[in-house]
C-alpha cells in the first residue's frame, strides 16, 4: 500500500505541474497584466519599473519557472493586489469553502441516500417518478440560478434565511477555540443552508439516482433473495445487505464530488458574497493577480488530488478485492 | 405523534432563527454593502475607490473637498502657498490624536508623506502612483508641530486640491508595523477606528471623535448586485452602491428604500485616435477636425442616457466636468443631417452602397455602466449617417487595457476617464502633454498643448480661467473625442436613513443620519 501511496503522490507532483502551468499560460496569454497595477498617467519610465517590480519584465519562462522554484520551498509569491504572502490570503479564505463544500455534501449524501433507496423500493410508482422528476431538475438548474431564486424567495419574500454573509466555524476550531465555534454552530449552519443547497443540489440528484440504480441491481441478486428466504426482516435486507453493497459506487462518487463541490462553489460564493477561495479566486483572475490565482489552483488541485487518493483507500477497504 | 412533536419543534427553532439573524440594524448602526473587497487600508498603498472610500472615515487628511468642489479645511485650519507655488505650508491646530492615544501634529503629516513616497516601501497606492506624480512631490518638512511644509516640483492651482487625498497617521505607530501589519492594522486618525475586519466579508468602524452621527459603520463585501439589492430591500443594508441599472425599478417601487441617481464625475467618451498606425480611409478621415466634429451631430446622446442608462443626462461639452466646464459651450445637438451635411463637405459623400468611409469602434464590455450597449448604439447612430461602423467588444483587462495604454485602441474607442469636481484642469491634466499616459488619442493640436505654458505663467486665477475657457473651446470645436456623457452613479438607500450622494464617488457617511420619523 504505501508504494502505492507513493506512487500516487509523485503522480500529484505532475498534476500540480500541470495545472500551474496552464493556469500560468491562460493569464499570461491575455498581455502584458502591468497596465493593471500602474496609475493612468505613468510615464512609460514608470511603467517599465512597475513591470521590473512585479517582475513581469523577465521571458515567460522565467518566470515559470523561478515560481515553481520557489514554489518548491513553500513561497507561493506575494498577492499583487493584498500585498501579503498569497498561501496566506487563501489560507484565510479557505475554512470558508471548506466548511461550505462540507455542508452541500452532507446535503448531498443525507438526502440522496433515503431518496435512493426509496425510489428503488417503490419502482415505477408516483413516489419513484416524482423522485425522478425532481432529480432531473436537480440536474438540469444552474447552481447560480437557483441561488438567485432561493434568494428572492426565501431571502426577499418569505425572509427565512439570510442572503449573504458568513459566520466562520472552522477558523475558531483551528484555533482550539471550541467554545466560540460551539457557540456559532447554529448561526454557521443557518448561514450556510441556501448556499449549500445551491452547491449541493446537482449532486443530491446525482447521487439520488445513483442509489436508486444501485440499489435497483443490488436488490435484484441472489444473495438479497436468500436473505428474504432466511426470514430477515425487510429493513434488515435493504440496509444490512442491499445498501452495504450499493453503497460502493456511492463513494466512489462522493470522492469526485467533493471536487466537483470545490469547483462549484466558484459562482456561489459570489452569488451569496461567501468569502471562501472561489471568490478570491474569480476576483484574483478579474485583477489578473497572477501570484494568487497561482496560490488558489495549486491549494485546490492539492485537496482534489489528496481527496481522490484517500477515496481510493477507503475503496480498498470496503471493497476487499480492491488491491492497490 | 412523536414525529409530529419533532416536526413542529424543528419548525419552531427554524422560524424562530430568522428574529435572531436577520434582525434590522440598530439605531445608531449603519450598514454599507460595498461591491469589492478591500485589498488594504495601508494608506501608501489604497488605490480602489471602495478602500479610499472606507480610509476617508479612519484616516484624516489635511483638507477636504466638499460637495460643490471647494478645498476645505479638514486636519488644517489654513495654508498658504509661497511666490514660486512649489511649497505649501499648513498650520495644524493642536489637540488631535491617533487612536492609540498618540499625539497626531505637524511631525506625524510630514512622515506621512515622506512614507507614502519612500522608494523602499515600493507603494503602488494611489498617493504615491497618482497625487505625488501629478505634483511632482519632493518631501515634506516640519519645522515647528504646528507646521508642515509639502515641497512640489510642478507649480499648479491643482496641488492643494490633490493634496486632500493624501491620508495622515501618526509616526510612531507606524514606524513600529511591519508593512504586512500595516496593510491590514490601521490605526485610526480620523473620526472612526476599525474594531473587526473579516477579509472578504466585512469591515465594522466605531465612532472616536467627531464628525459622524453613527456609534457605528458596517461596511458589508457583496460582490452580487443583486444580492446587495436583495439585502437593501430586505432591511439589512442601509446603502448600497452601484446599483445595476435593471433594479432601479424593484427598488424604487418597494416603499423601503430608493435610488439615488447622480450623474458622477466619470467622463465617457469616444476616441478619435490619430495615431500613424491607423491608415485605413475612415481613421485617415477622423484625424480631419471638420469629420470628428460632424460626427458629433451623429450620435443622440440624451437618448442613451434615458434609454439605456436609467438617467436624465445633459450631453458633455468637453473633457471638464460641470460647473467647472467653459459656461459658453453648449452640448452637441442630435442632428443627423447636419453631420451627413458636414461629412458631404468634408469630401466624404456617401457611395452607390450608401457608406461614406468603414470604421471599426472598439469597447469593453463589463467596464463600465452597459457599456457594450452603448457602444452599440454609437456604431448604429453612425452607421445611420453613412459611416459603416463595426462594434468590437473586448475583454476588459487583459485585452481593452492594454490596448488602451499602449494608445494602439482604435481608430475609435469607448473609455471612461476619472474627473474631479474641484478643478477643470484636473479634469484638463488627461491632456497635459502631447506624449501624457492618457492621451489615448496622440492628439497634437498646438492651439490645446501650447497653452499649458500660458496657465503655468498666469499671474492671477481669472487670468488663467480665461486661458481654460480658450482650451476648452478648441476642445469642443476640434477636440479628439467624441462628447458623450458623464457616467451616472446608481446607490440604493434605505428609507430609514437621511443620506445624499455625491456626485464625485466619494461614499462620505459623517452626514448620515436615521430619517425624521
Amino acid at each position: 500500500m504505501w508504494t502505492y501511496i507513493a506512487r500516487r503522490l509523485s503522480q500529484t507532483v505532475i498534476v500540480l505541474l500541470g495545472v500551474t502551468l496552464i493556469s500560468f499560460i491562460g493569464l499570461h496569454i491575455g498581455g502584458d497584466p502591468t497596465y493593471l497595477y500602474v496609475s493612468d498617467r505613468a510615464t512609460n519610465e514608470e511603467i517599465d519599473q512597475a513591470r521590473e517590480r512585479l517582475g513581469f519584465d523577465k521571458p515567460l519562462y522565467v518566470q515559470y519557472l523561478t515560481f515553481i522554484g520557489n514554489a518548491a520551498q513553500g513561497d507561493l509569491g506575494r498577492s499583487l493586489k493584498f500585498r501579503r504572502p498569497a498561501i496566506e490570503v487563501v489560507a484565510d479564505a479557505l475554512p470558508a469553502t471548506i466548511e461550505l463544500t462540507l455542508f452541500s455534501m452532507a446535503i448531498a449524501i443525507v438526502f440522496a441516500i433515503p431518496l435512493g433507496v426509496l425510489a428503488a423500493l417503490r419502482r415505477g410508482t408516483a413516489t419513484d417518478g416524482s423522485i425522478m422528476i425532481l432529480g432531473m431538475l436537480g440536474q438540469s438548474i444552474p447552481s447560480f440560478w437557483l441561488g438567485i431564486m432561493m434568494i428572492m424567495l426565501f431571502g426577499v419574500q418569505l425572509r427565512w434565511f439570510p442572503i449573504s454573509g458568513h459566520v466562520p466555524l472552522l477558523e475558531p476550531l483551528l484555533q482550539g477555540d471550541v467554545r466560540t465555534a460551539l457557540t456559532s454552530l447554529p448561526s454557521a449552519l443557518y448561514y450556510m443552508v441556501m448556499p449549500s443547497l445551491a452547491v449541493g443540489v446537482y449532486s443530491l440528484s446525482r447521487n439520488a439516482r445513483l442509489v436508486r440504480s444501485s440499489m435497483l441491481e443490488t436488490l435484484s441478486l441472489d444473495y438479497v433473495r436468500t436473505a428474504r428466504a432466511k426470514g430477515l426482516s425487510e429493513f434488515s435486507v435493504v440496509i444490512n445487505h442491499a445498501l452495504r453493497n450499493a453503497w460502493l459506487p456511492v463513494v466512489t462518487m462522493i470522492g469526485l464530488e467533493f471536487g466537483f463541490l470545490l469547483g462549484g462553489v466558484v459562482v456561489v460564493e459570489i452569488v451569496f458574497s461567501w468569502p471562501g477561495i472561489g471568490r478570491l479566486l474569480f476576483n484574483a483572475i478579474n485583477q489578473r493577480d497572477i501570484p494568487l490565482v497561482q496560490a488558489c489552483v495549486i491549494v485546490l488541485a492539492g485537496i482534489f488530488v489528496a481527496i481522490n487518493l484517500i477515496v481510493d483507500l477507503i475503496y480498498a477497504r470496503l471493497d476487499p478485492r480492491v488491491r492497490l | 405523534m412523536r414525529q409530529l412533536k419533532y416536526a413542529l419543534i424543528v419548525a419552531g427553532a427554524v422560524s424562530g432563527v430568522p428574529y435572531a439573524v436577520l434582525a434590522t440594524p440598530s439605531d445608531d448602526t449603519l450598514v454599507v454593502g460595498l461591491s469589492a473587497d478591500i485589498d488594504t487600508l495601508d494608506p501608501g498603498e489604497i488605490s480602489s475607490r471602495d478602500a479610499s472610500n472606507v480610509a476617508e472615515h479612519i484616516f484624516t487628511t489635511l483638507s477636504s473637498i466638499s460637495v460643490d468642489g471647494q478645498v476645505t479645511p479638514r486636519l488644517a485650519d489654513t495654508y498658504t502657498v509661497s511666490d514660486d507655488g512649489k511649497s505649501l505650508t499648513y498650520h495644524i491646530p493642536p489637540g488631535h490624536t491617533c487612536q492609540d492615544g498618540e499625539t497626531l501634529d505637524a511631525e506625524d503629516v510630514a512622515y506621512s508623506f515622506n512614507r507614502a513616497a519612500d522608494p523602499a516601501n515600493k507603494f503602488t497606492g494611489n498617493t504615491p502612483g497618482f497625487i505625488f506624480t501629478s505634483i511632482d512631490f519632493k518631501d515634506a518638512i516640519a519645522p515647528d508641530p504646528e507646521h508642515v511644509v509639502i515641497n512640489v516640483g510642478i507649480k499648479s492651482s491643482m496641488t492643494p486640491g490633490f493634496l486632500t487625498e493624501v491620508f495622515v497617521h501618526c509616526k510612531d505607530s507606524y514606524e513600529k508595523m511591519s508593512l504586512d501589519d500595516a496593510t491590514t492594522h490601521p490605526v485610526a486618525s480620523g473620526p472612526y477606528q476599525v474594531v473587526d475586519w473579516t477579509p472578504g466579508s466585512e469591515i465594522v468602524l466605531e465612532k472616536r471623535q467627531d464628525p459622524g452621527n453613527f456609534k457605528t459603520i458596517e461596511y458589508r463585501i457583496i460582490p452580487e448586485a443583486s444580492t446587495r439589492t436583495a439585502e437593501l430591500l430586505t432591511g439589512n443594508v442601509d446603502i448600497i452602491t452601484n446599483v445595476s441599472p435593471d433594479q432601479i425599478g424593484a427598488i424604487d417601487n418597494s416603499n423601503v428604500a430608493r435610488v439615488e441617481k447622480v450623474q458622477g464625475t466619470r467622463r465617457m467618451y469616444v476616441g478619435f485616435n490619430q495615431s500613424a498606425m491607423f491608415d485605413s480611409p475612415g481613421a485617415m478621415a477622423i484625424k480631419k477636425a471638420d469629420v470628428r466634429r460632424a460626427l458629433q451631430y451623429a450620435v443622440d446622446v440624451p437618448t442613451i442616457c434615458q434609454q439605456l442608462l436609467s438617467i436624465e443626462c445633459e450631453r458633455a461639452t468637453s473633457l471638464v466636468n460641470p460647473p467647472q466646464g467653459n459656461p459658453d459651450l453648449t452640448p452637441y445637438p442630435y442632428d443627423p443631417a447636419m453631420a451627413e451635411k458636414l461629412l458631404d463637405e468634408a469630401g466624404y459623400p456617401r457611395d452607390a452602397d450608401g457608406v461614406r468611409f468603414e470604421m471599426t469602434l472598439q469597447a469593453p464590455r463589463g467596464r463600465y455602466l452597459n457599456d457594450a450597449n452603448v457602444a452599440l448604439a454609437v456604431g448604429q447612430y453612425l452607421s445611420d449617417i453613412g459611416v459603416a461602423t463595426n462594434v468590437e467588444l473586448m475583454e476588459w483587462s487583459s485585452v481593452y487595457v492594454p490596448l488602451i495604454r499602449k494608445h494602439e485602441a482604435g481608430p475609435m474607442f469607448f473609455l471612461g476617464s476619472g474627473g474631479g469636481l474641484w478643478s477643470a484642469l484636473y479634469d484638463m491634466s488627461d491632456l497635459a502633454a502631447v506624449d501624457s499616459g492618457p492621451n489615448y488619442t496622440d492628439w497634437d493640436d498646438p492651439r490645446w498643448f501650447s497653452r499649458w505654458a500660458d496657465i503655468e505663467a498666469a499671474k492671477s486665477p481669472e487670468e488663467e480661467r480665461t486661458i481654460i475657457n480658450e482650451m476648452l473651446k478648441v476642445f469642443h470645436d476640434d477636440g479628439p473625442w467624441l462628447l458623450m456623457y458623464f457616467q451616472p452613479d446608481f446607490y440604493g438607500v434605505s428609507n430609514r436613513i437621511d443620506w445624499t450622494a455625491r456626485r464625485d464617488e466619494v461614499v462620505e457617511l459623517f452626514d448620515a443620519k436615521l430619517a425624521a420619523k
